[in-house]
Protein backbone atom coordinates (compact mmCIF):
# COMPACT_ATOMS: atom_id res chain seq x y z
CA UNK A 1 0.00 0.00 0.00
CA UNK A 2 3.00 2.71 1.00
CA UNK A 3 4.40 1.65 -2.91
CA UNK A 4 0.65 2.61 -4.22
CA UNK A 5 0.83 6.34 -1.96
CA UNK A 6 3.74 6.74 -4.22
CA UNK A 7 2.34 6.55 -7.13
CA UNK A 8 -0.63 8.22 -6.45
CA UNK A 9 1.31 11.35 -5.11
CA UNK A 10 3.58 11.00 -8.06
CA UNK A 11 -0.11 11.56 -10.02
CA UNK A 12 -0.97 14.87 -7.84
CA UNK A 13 -2.84 13.29 -5.80
CA UNK A 14 -1.99 14.09 -1.95
CA UNK A 15 -2.31 10.65 0.20
CA UNK A 16 -2.25 9.75 3.54
CA UNK A 17 -2.06 6.20 4.06
CA UNK A 18 -2.91 3.63 7.60
CA UNK A 19 -0.21 1.46 7.93
CA UNK A 20 -0.17 -2.15 9.93
CA UNK A 21 3.35 -2.78 9.47
CA UNK A 22 5.66 0.11 10.37
CA UNK A 23 8.80 -1.67 9.38
CA UNK A 24 7.56 -2.14 5.77
CA UNK A 25 6.53 1.69 5.47
CA UNK A 26 9.79 3.20 6.93
CA UNK A 27 11.97 1.35 4.27
CA UNK A 28 9.26 1.96 1.15
CA UNK A 29 8.29 5.52 2.62
CA UNK A 30 4.78 6.59 1.37
CA UNK A 31 4.28 10.39 1.51
CA UNK A 32 2.25 10.55 4.76
CA UNK A 33 2.00 7.01 6.67
CA UNK A 34 0.16 6.53 10.06
CA UNK A 35 1.12 3.57 12.21
CA UNK A 36 -1.85 1.91 13.44
CA UNK A 37 -0.54 -1.46 16.51
CA UNK A 38 -3.78 -3.18 15.86
CA UNK A 39 -4.05 -6.51 14.92
CA UNK A 40 -4.44 -7.40 10.93
CA UNK A 41 -7.96 -6.90 10.12
CA UNK A 42 -8.47 -3.83 12.24
CA UNK A 43 -7.04 -0.98 10.17
CA UNK A 44 -9.54 1.26 12.03
CA UNK A 45 -8.96 0.07 15.70
CA UNK A 46 -12.53 -0.84 16.47
CA UNK A 47 -15.72 -2.49 14.94
CA UNK A 48 -19.09 -0.96 15.85
CA UNK A 49 -17.57 2.23 17.70
CA UNK A 50 -17.70 5.24 15.00
CA UNK A 51 -16.06 7.88 17.63
CA UNK A 52 -13.12 5.58 17.76
CA UNK A 53 -12.94 5.10 13.86
CA UNK A 54 -13.36 8.95 13.85
CA UNK A 55 -10.13 9.22 15.92
CA UNK A 56 -7.95 7.09 13.89
CA UNK A 57 -9.16 8.61 10.50
CA UNK A 58 -8.38 12.33 12.51
CA UNK A 59 -4.99 11.33 13.00
CA UNK A 60 -4.53 9.97 9.34
CA UNK A 61 -6.04 13.53 8.17
CA UNK A 62 -3.73 15.44 10.05
CA UNK A 63 -0.90 14.42 8.08
CA UNK A 64 -1.99 16.27 5.54
CA UNK A 65 -1.33 19.53 7.72
CA UNK A 66 2.88 18.98 7.43
CA UNK A 67 4.82 20.79 5.46
CA UNK A 68 7.15 18.66 4.55
CA UNK A 69 7.34 15.12 4.20
CA UNK A 70 8.18 11.72 4.48
CA UNK A 71 5.75 11.50 7.41
CA UNK A 72 5.70 8.03 9.22
CA UNK A 73 3.60 8.84 13.15
CA UNK A 74 2.54 6.68 15.44
CA UNK A 75 -1.30 6.30 16.53
CA UNK A 76 -1.21 7.00 20.19
CA UNK A 77 -2.15 3.33 21.58
CA UNK A 78 -0.58 0.27 23.48
CA UNK A 79 0.74 -1.98 21.63
CA UNK A 80 0.57 -5.83 21.43
CA UNK A 81 -3.52 -6.54 20.81
CA UNK A 82 -4.59 -9.76 20.88
CA UNK A 83 -2.98 -12.90 18.42
CA UNK A 84 -5.64 -14.37 16.41
CA UNK A 85 -5.07 -18.00 16.66
CA UNK A 86 -5.41 -20.03 13.39
CA UNK A 87 -6.77 -23.65 12.97
CA UNK A 88 -3.78 -25.75 14.25
CA UNK A 89 -3.71 -23.42 17.78
CA UNK A 90 -7.07 -24.57 18.27
CA UNK A 91 -7.73 -28.02 19.88
CA UNK A 92 -10.88 -29.67 18.27
CA UNK A 93 -13.49 -31.43 20.30
CA UNK A 94 -14.76 -34.90 19.84
CA UNK A 95 -17.14 -35.16 16.87
CA UNK A 96 -20.00 -37.04 17.11
CA UNK A 97 -20.67 -39.30 14.37
CA UNK A 98 -23.66 -37.92 13.43
CA UNK A 99 -22.49 -33.96 13.20
CA UNK A 100 -21.67 -33.12 10.05
CA UNK A 101 -21.33 -29.47 7.95
CA UNK A 102 -25.17 -29.65 6.10
CA UNK A 103 -27.18 -30.10 8.98
CA UNK A 104 -24.90 -27.00 11.11
CA UNK A 105 -25.94 -25.14 7.98
CA UNK A 106 -29.43 -25.74 8.14
CA UNK A 107 -29.36 -25.34 11.87
CA UNK A 108 -27.03 -21.92 11.81
CA UNK A 109 -29.44 -20.53 8.95
CA UNK A 110 -31.89 -18.95 11.15
CA UNK A 111 -29.25 -17.46 13.13
CA UNK A 112 -27.26 -16.01 10.00
CA UNK A 113 -30.02 -14.31 8.31
CA UNK A 114 -31.13 -13.15 11.90
CA UNK A 115 -27.55 -11.41 11.28
CA UNK A 116 -27.69 -10.10 7.73
CA UNK A 117 -31.47 -8.65 8.90
CA UNK A 118 -29.96 -6.71 11.67
CA UNK A 119 -26.99 -5.41 9.80
CA UNK A 120 -28.71 -3.71 6.88
CA UNK A 121 -28.01 -6.54 4.78
CA UNK A 122 -24.20 -6.16 5.09
CA UNK A 123 -22.72 -9.71 4.66
CA UNK A 124 -19.25 -10.99 3.87
CA UNK A 125 -20.95 -14.24 2.24
CA UNK A 126 -20.59 -13.67 -1.69
CA UNK A 127 -17.89 -15.05 -3.48
CA UNK A 128 -19.13 -18.31 -5.05
CA UNK A 129 -21.80 -16.60 -5.86
CA UNK A 130 -24.16 -19.27 -4.14
CA UNK A 131 -27.40 -18.04 -2.37
CA UNK A 132 -26.58 -19.04 1.22
CA UNK A 133 -29.95 -21.25 1.11
CA UNK A 134 -28.18 -23.49 -0.91
CA UNK A 135 -25.68 -24.13 0.58
CA UNK A 136 -26.14 -27.44 1.31
CA UNK A 137 -24.66 -28.64 -2.43
CA UNK A 138 -21.73 -26.21 -2.03
CA UNK A 139 -20.84 -28.51 1.33
CA UNK A 140 -21.47 -31.71 -0.97
CA UNK A 141 -19.05 -30.36 -3.42
CA UNK A 142 -16.31 -29.48 0.19
CA UNK A 143 -16.71 -32.86 1.19
CA UNK A 144 -16.00 -34.36 -1.94
CA UNK A 145 -12.66 -32.41 -2.74
CA UNK A 146 -11.78 -33.41 1.07
CA UNK A 147 -12.82 -36.78 0.62
CA UNK A 148 -9.78 -36.06 -2.72
CA UNK A 149 -11.94 -36.79 -5.25
CA UNK A 150 -10.66 -34.76 -8.75
CA UNK A 151 -13.57 -34.38 -10.44
CA UNK A 152 -15.54 -32.51 -7.82
CA UNK A 153 -17.16 -29.42 -9.26
CA UNK A 154 -19.94 -27.48 -9.38
CA UNK A 155 -22.19 -25.70 -11.80
CA UNK A 156 -22.19 -22.46 -10.39
CA UNK A 157 -18.42 -22.19 -11.07
CA UNK A 158 -17.99 -19.20 -13.76
CA UNK A 159 -15.65 -20.62 -16.08
CA UNK A 160 -13.08 -17.66 -15.94
CA UNK A 161 -12.97 -19.12 -12.40
CA UNK A 162 -10.19 -22.27 -11.69
CA UNK A 163 -11.37 -25.39 -9.83
CA UNK A 164 -9.12 -24.58 -7.04
CA UNK A 165 -9.80 -21.35 -6.57
CA UNK A 166 -13.87 -21.66 -6.34
CA UNK A 167 -12.93 -24.04 -3.96
CA UNK A 168 -11.57 -21.29 -1.74
CA UNK A 169 -14.54 -18.67 -2.75
CA UNK A 170 -16.73 -21.60 -1.25
CA UNK A 171 -14.53 -22.28 2.05
CA UNK A 172 -14.13 -18.19 2.36
CA UNK A 173 -18.47 -18.52 2.02
CA UNK A 174 -18.68 -20.81 4.26
CA UNK A 175 -16.98 -19.57 7.13
CA UNK A 176 -18.67 -16.02 6.95
CA UNK A 177 -21.79 -17.63 6.99
CA UNK A 178 -20.56 -19.31 10.02
CA UNK A 179 -18.97 -16.83 11.80
CA UNK A 180 -21.87 -14.26 11.50
CA UNK A 181 -23.96 -17.04 12.33
CA UNK A 182 -22.49 -17.08 15.84
CA UNK A 183 -22.22 -13.81 16.02
CA UNK A 184 -26.04 -13.51 15.79
CA UNK A 185 -26.41 -16.57 18.31
CA UNK A 186 -23.60 -15.13 20.69
CA UNK A 187 -23.46 -11.34 20.53
CA UNK A 188 -20.62 -11.35 23.10
CA UNK A 189 -18.27 -13.40 21.70
CA UNK A 190 -15.14 -11.71 20.90
CA UNK A 191 -12.74 -12.74 18.04
CA UNK A 192 -10.67 -15.14 20.07
CA UNK A 193 -14.19 -16.99 21.35
CA UNK A 194 -15.38 -16.80 17.46
CA UNK A 195 -12.21 -18.57 16.17
CA UNK A 196 -11.95 -20.96 18.87
CA UNK A 197 -15.64 -22.16 18.01
CA UNK A 198 -15.25 -22.73 14.38
CA UNK A 199 -11.77 -24.33 14.44
CA UNK A 200 -12.60 -26.20 17.55
CA UNK A 201 -16.18 -27.29 17.67
CA UNK A 202 -17.62 -27.01 14.35
CA UNK A 203 -17.68 -29.77 11.36
CA UNK A 204 -17.37 -26.77 9.09
CA UNK A 205 -14.29 -25.98 10.25
CA UNK A 206 -13.18 -29.96 10.73
CA UNK A 207 -14.56 -29.26 7.11
CA UNK A 208 -12.36 -26.91 5.87
CA UNK A 209 -9.09 -28.07 7.50
CA UNK A 210 -9.65 -31.60 6.00
CA UNK A 211 -9.59 -29.89 2.32
CA UNK A 212 -6.62 -27.94 3.36
CA UNK A 213 -4.52 -31.12 4.28
CA UNK A 214 -5.79 -32.71 1.40
CA UNK A 215 -4.53 -29.93 -0.86
CA UNK A 216 -1.38 -29.66 0.72
CA UNK A 217 -0.12 -33.05 0.60
CA UNK A 218 -0.28 -33.11 -3.39
CA UNK A 219 3.02 -31.81 -4.98
CA UNK A 220 0.90 -28.84 -7.12
CA UNK A 221 2.05 -25.20 -6.06
CA UNK A 222 -1.08 -23.48 -7.08
CA UNK A 223 -3.34 -26.17 -4.90
CA UNK A 224 -0.82 -25.71 -1.86
CA UNK A 225 -1.74 -21.70 -2.25
CA UNK A 226 -4.90 -22.54 -2.07
CA UNK A 227 -4.51 -24.66 1.10
CA UNK A 228 -2.97 -22.09 2.96
CA UNK A 229 -5.26 -19.31 2.82
CA UNK A 230 -7.82 -21.86 3.40
CA UNK A 231 -6.31 -22.84 7.34
CA UNK A 232 -3.26 -23.65 8.70
CA UNK B 1 0.04 -4.78 14.48
CA UNK B 2 1.58 -6.37 16.98
CA UNK B 3 5.68 -6.24 18.18
CA UNK B 4 7.17 -8.58 15.31
CA UNK B 5 8.09 -10.92 18.57
CA UNK B 6 5.19 -11.46 19.78
CA UNK B 7 3.54 -12.62 16.35
CA UNK B 8 3.76 -16.25 15.26
CA UNK B 9 6.89 -17.52 13.63
CA UNK B 10 5.32 -18.16 10.37
CA UNK B 11 3.98 -14.38 10.08
CA UNK B 12 6.74 -13.29 11.46
CA UNK B 13 8.95 -14.59 8.99
CA UNK B 14 6.59 -13.31 6.11
CA UNK B 15 6.94 -9.79 7.74
CA UNK B 16 10.65 -9.82 8.22
CA UNK B 17 11.45 -11.31 4.72
CA UNK B 18 8.38 -9.31 2.67
CA UNK B 19 10.78 -7.89 -0.35
CA UNK B 20 9.82 -4.08 0.39
CA UNK B 21 11.00 -1.70 -2.45
CA UNK B 22 13.13 0.81 -0.27
CA UNK B 23 13.35 4.40 -0.80
CA UNK B 24 14.92 7.47 0.98
CA UNK B 25 12.40 10.06 -0.01
CA UNK B 26 8.94 10.45 -0.65
CA UNK B 27 6.59 12.49 -3.15
CA UNK B 28 5.09 15.08 -2.15
CA UNK B 29 1.93 17.36 -3.44
CA UNK B 30 0.78 20.24 -0.95
CA UNK B 31 -2.47 19.33 -0.15
CA UNK B 32 -5.56 22.16 -0.86
CA UNK B 33 -7.68 22.47 2.61
CA UNK B 34 -9.41 19.15 4.08
CA UNK B 35 -12.61 21.49 3.99
CA UNK B 36 -12.24 22.44 0.24
CA UNK B 37 -11.38 19.24 -0.78
CA UNK B 38 -12.56 16.18 -2.77
CA UNK B 39 -11.39 12.81 -1.18
CA UNK B 40 -10.84 9.50 -2.68
CA UNK B 41 -11.18 5.95 -0.16
CA UNK B 42 -7.99 3.89 -1.77
CA UNK B 43 -7.88 0.63 -0.45
CA UNK B 44 -5.42 -2.61 -0.46
CA UNK B 45 -7.84 -5.02 1.25
CA UNK B 46 -8.88 -6.88 -1.85
CA UNK B 47 -12.78 -5.35 -1.57
CA UNK B 48 -14.78 -5.29 -4.35
CA UNK B 49 -19.06 -4.87 -5.46
CA UNK B 50 -20.97 -7.97 -4.72
CA UNK B 51 -21.24 -8.58 -8.80
CA UNK B 52 -17.85 -7.48 -10.02
CA UNK B 53 -14.93 -10.20 -10.23
CA UNK B 54 -13.19 -11.39 -7.31
CA UNK B 55 -9.71 -11.40 -7.00
CA UNK B 56 -8.12 -14.68 -7.59
CA UNK B 57 -4.95 -15.28 -6.32
CA UNK B 58 -4.03 -17.44 -9.45
CA UNK B 59 -1.20 -14.39 -10.70
CA UNK B 60 2.30 -15.18 -10.14
CA UNK B 61 3.60 -12.67 -7.22
CA UNK B 62 -0.09 -11.37 -6.48
CA UNK B 63 -2.58 -9.67 -8.23
CA UNK B 64 -2.79 -6.13 -9.31
CA UNK B 65 -5.36 -5.20 -10.66
CA UNK B 66 -7.72 -2.67 -9.72
CA UNK B 67 -11.70 -2.60 -8.77
CA UNK B 68 -14.02 0.39 -8.92
CA UNK B 69 -16.05 1.19 -5.56
CA UNK B 70 -18.65 4.23 -6.63
CA UNK B 71 -19.14 6.40 -3.41
CA UNK B 72 -22.46 6.01 -3.64
CA UNK B 73 -23.22 2.10 -3.45
CA UNK B 74 -25.12 0.74 -0.91
CA UNK B 75 -22.47 -0.53 1.54
CA UNK B 76 -24.21 -4.23 1.62
CA UNK B 77 -23.15 -4.70 -2.21
CA UNK B 78 -19.18 -4.68 -1.08
CA UNK B 79 -17.77 -8.07 -0.33
CA UNK B 80 -13.54 -8.85 0.28
CA UNK B 81 -11.90 -11.69 -1.44
CA UNK B 82 -8.43 -10.63 -0.31
CA UNK B 83 -6.48 -14.11 0.23
CA UNK B 84 -4.32 -13.87 3.07
CA UNK B 85 -5.30 -16.37 6.02
CA UNK B 86 -2.94 -13.83 7.98
CA UNK B 87 -5.45 -11.05 9.46
CA UNK B 88 -8.45 -11.82 11.40
CA UNK B 89 -11.88 -11.13 9.11
CA UNK B 90 -14.08 -10.91 12.27
CA UNK B 91 -13.27 -6.93 12.18
CA UNK B 92 -15.01 -6.64 8.43
CA UNK B 93 -17.49 -9.46 9.42
CA UNK B 94 -19.06 -7.05 11.90
CA UNK B 95 -18.16 -3.66 10.38
CA UNK B 96 -17.15 -3.06 6.80
CA UNK B 97 -15.82 0.63 8.48
CA UNK B 98 -13.00 -0.79 10.33
CA UNK B 99 -10.63 -1.44 7.29
CA UNK B 100 -13.60 0.62 4.44
CA UNK B 101 -14.91 3.43 6.11
CA UNK B 102 -17.71 4.51 3.89
CA UNK B 103 -20.08 5.11 6.46
CA UNK B 104 -17.65 7.50 8.26
CA UNK B 105 -16.68 9.47 5.44
CA UNK B 106 -19.91 9.99 4.47
CA UNK B 107 -20.28 12.01 8.26
CA UNK B 108 -17.40 14.05 7.57
CA UNK B 109 -18.63 15.17 4.54
CA UNK B 110 -22.15 15.73 5.73
CA UNK B 111 -20.33 17.60 8.63
CA UNK B 112 -18.40 19.71 6.33
CA UNK B 113 -14.64 17.94 7.52
CA UNK B 114 -14.41 17.35 4.16
CA UNK B 115 -15.46 19.23 1.14
CA UNK B 116 -17.09 16.53 -0.69
CA UNK B 117 -16.75 12.73 -1.85
CA UNK B 118 -15.14 11.46 -4.89
CA UNK B 119 -17.21 9.79 -7.02
CA UNK B 120 -15.42 6.37 -7.15
CA UNK B 121 -13.57 4.66 -4.40
CA UNK B 122 -10.38 2.06 -5.68
CA UNK B 123 -9.75 -1.04 -4.54
CA UNK B 124 -6.59 -3.09 -4.95
CA UNK B 125 -5.44 -6.45 -3.71
CA UNK B 126 -2.52 -5.85 -0.70
CA UNK B 127 0.16 -8.06 -0.15
CA UNK B 128 2.26 -7.98 -3.88
CA UNK B 129 5.08 -9.91 -3.72
CA UNK B 130 5.76 -8.48 -7.26
CA UNK B 131 4.95 -4.75 -7.36
CA UNK B 132 5.74 -4.64 -11.26
CA UNK B 133 2.77 -4.04 -12.50
CA UNK B 134 1.12 -2.09 -9.78
CA UNK B 135 3.87 0.23 -11.09
CA UNK B 136 4.20 -0.01 -14.60
CA UNK B 137 0.20 -0.10 -14.72
CA UNK B 138 -2.22 -0.08 -12.75
CA UNK B 139 -1.13 2.58 -10.41
CA UNK B 140 -0.36 4.98 -12.44
CA UNK B 141 -3.98 4.04 -13.80
CA UNK B 142 -5.80 4.44 -11.29
CA UNK B 143 -3.97 8.01 -10.66
CA UNK B 144 -4.94 9.17 -13.86
CA UNK B 145 -8.48 8.50 -13.09
CA UNK B 146 -8.64 10.09 -9.46
CA UNK B 147 -7.03 13.38 -10.99
CA UNK B 148 -9.56 13.27 -14.19
CA UNK B 149 -12.29 12.94 -11.27
CA UNK B 150 -10.88 15.93 -9.69
CA UNK B 151 -9.98 14.28 -6.64
CA UNK B 152 -7.34 16.20 -4.62
CA UNK B 153 -6.88 13.83 -1.40
CA UNK B 154 -6.69 9.68 -1.06
CA UNK B 155 -7.22 8.03 2.67
CA UNK B 156 -5.70 4.72 1.74
CA UNK B 157 -6.45 2.10 3.86
CA UNK B 158 -4.98 -1.89 4.58
CA UNK B 159 -7.10 -4.82 5.69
Amino acid sequence: MSVLARILEEHRIATTAIAMVREHAAKVKPPRALFVPFYFGFALGKPDDPTYQHRVIKAALDLLQYAAGPVLSDFPEPDDPALMPQASEVTAAPFQVSRNTADEVTALRAFYERWVGSHGGRTAVGLSGIHQRRFRGMVRFLEAVARGEDDADLPERPPAVSNPQFIRYCADDLKAFYYEARMAQQPTADADALHRWFWGSTAGGKLIADIAGRLNATDDPTLKAIAYGLAR
Amino acid sequence: MPRLEALSEVQRRTLEFFPCLENDTAPWVAPKELSRSKLALVTTAGLHLRDDQPFARDAAGGEASYRVIPSNCNPADIVQSHFSIGFDHTGIYRDLNVTFPVDRLRELADRGVIGSLADNYYSFMGALRDPSRLISETGPEVGRRLLAEGVDIALLTPT
